[in-house]
């Protein structure tokens, strides 16, 4: 359990890996998982220009 | 699996595709080694404990390019090949690939200044479509339907400063029905089909597309198959439009998701794309 770094809601781990992308379910920003052990979170890098499929 | 081989996955999110990817290499007994896009460096001498294997899902097109030179540097395949990466990340250089191979795409003329831009959207004719030459999930993509909004995107793209924004993509407006397809080609086969359904003239499943499964007829998986080859081949996503002409290819995505096409069709993309990495590593 940790905390949405825009909104401070609680954010919990389940089942998530290192560099996984998820939408904080109060606020919506994109969050990415920055450590599983202890579990922490930060906001997703932002879409540049040349990203794509 | 022989003792030491691992599969390296070089990424800059981890999202579904990229969970998939590692899901498939576990429940194969493979271990992974995972390189951060924004984080690894690279020497000009190869570092120890290099994998067999890399499956390229950097979203990012600079960092893919650069990337794959240095793996294959260090004498690691990469899927896809740093060619194949350098090519179908550009719309033109694909344009201009699937051509000399003869696969149908729609008309294109490539400008490199404004005001050759305007000349190229009049060939064209209205409606037109400019594309970025790079990047992709629908971004940056204008239909323009007469001249004054010929010149006003001409004009925005030409303000946002970066050379390549100078260089115009301009293709032919094609009357889809409402949706196109997206195959995957994996190797000489392609596995996998879908349709994708908007109201936007954008079917990008990242723009909120309905997917569909397609059949996966003769013709649509030879003409995936070609275009996938044209472009040197490898784990691909060829887009297509269903035109008066007949089939037309449009895009071929070298780091494509796949999130969808999966749910939708029930193939286990991500388990093939594992398999036929591990197959590249094992050449």
């Amino acid at each position: 359990m940790t905390e949405c770094p825009e909104c401070a809601a609680s954010v919990e781990n389940s089942d998530k890996v290192l560099g996984e992308v998820f939408p904080c379910r109060d606020c919506g920003t994109e969050l990415e998982v920055a450590a599983t052990e202890p579990f922490s979170v930060q906001p997703a890098p932002r879409e540049a220009e040349d990203w794509g499929e | 699996m022989s003792e030491g081989f691992r599969l390296g996955i070089f990424y800059t999110i981890v999202r579904p595709e990229e969970k998939a990817l590692l899901a498939a290499a576990e429940a194969r007994g493979i271990p992974t080694a995972r390189y951060d896009d924004g984080e690894v460096t690279f020497g000009l001498e190869p570092p120890a404990d290099l994998p067999g294997v890399v499956i390229n899902r950097s979203v990012s097109h600079t960092r893919s390019v650069y990337a794959t030179r240095c793996f294959a540097h260090y004498g690691v395949p990469t899927v896809n090949a740093p060619d194949v990466v350098d090519l179908a990340g550009d719309k033109i250089r694909t344009s201009l690939r699937l051509a000399e191979r003869g696969v149908p795409t729609p008309r294109t003329i490539v400008a490199l200044s404004p005001e050759a831009a305007r000349k190229a959207i009049d060939r064209i004719g209205f409606p037109a479509v400019l594309k970025p030459a790079i990047g992709s999930w629908g971004r940056l993509m204008a239909k323009v339907d007469d001249g004054p909004s010929a010149d006003q995107v001409i004009e925005h793209k030409s303000a946002l400063g970066a050379p390549i924004h100078s260089v115009f993509y301009v293709q032919e407006f094609v009357k889809k029905p409402g949706r196109d397809l997206r195959v995957f080609v994996i190797g000489d086969r392609a596995i996998a089909a879908m349709y994708r359904r908007s109201e936007d003239w954008r079917t990008n499943a990242a723009r909120g597309a309905a997917a569909e499964t397609a059949p996966l007829t003769p013709e649509l998986s030879e003409l995936s198959v070609r275009a996938a080859d044209a472009v040197g081949g490898g784990a691909l996503a060829v887009d297509l439009m269903e035109s008066e002409r007949g089939l037309l290819v449009h895009e071929v995505n070298p780091t494509p998701e796949f999130k969808v096409l999966a749910a939708t069709t029930g193939v286990d993309i991500a388990g093939g794309i594992v398999d036929y990495a591990v197959g590249v590593g094992r050449r």
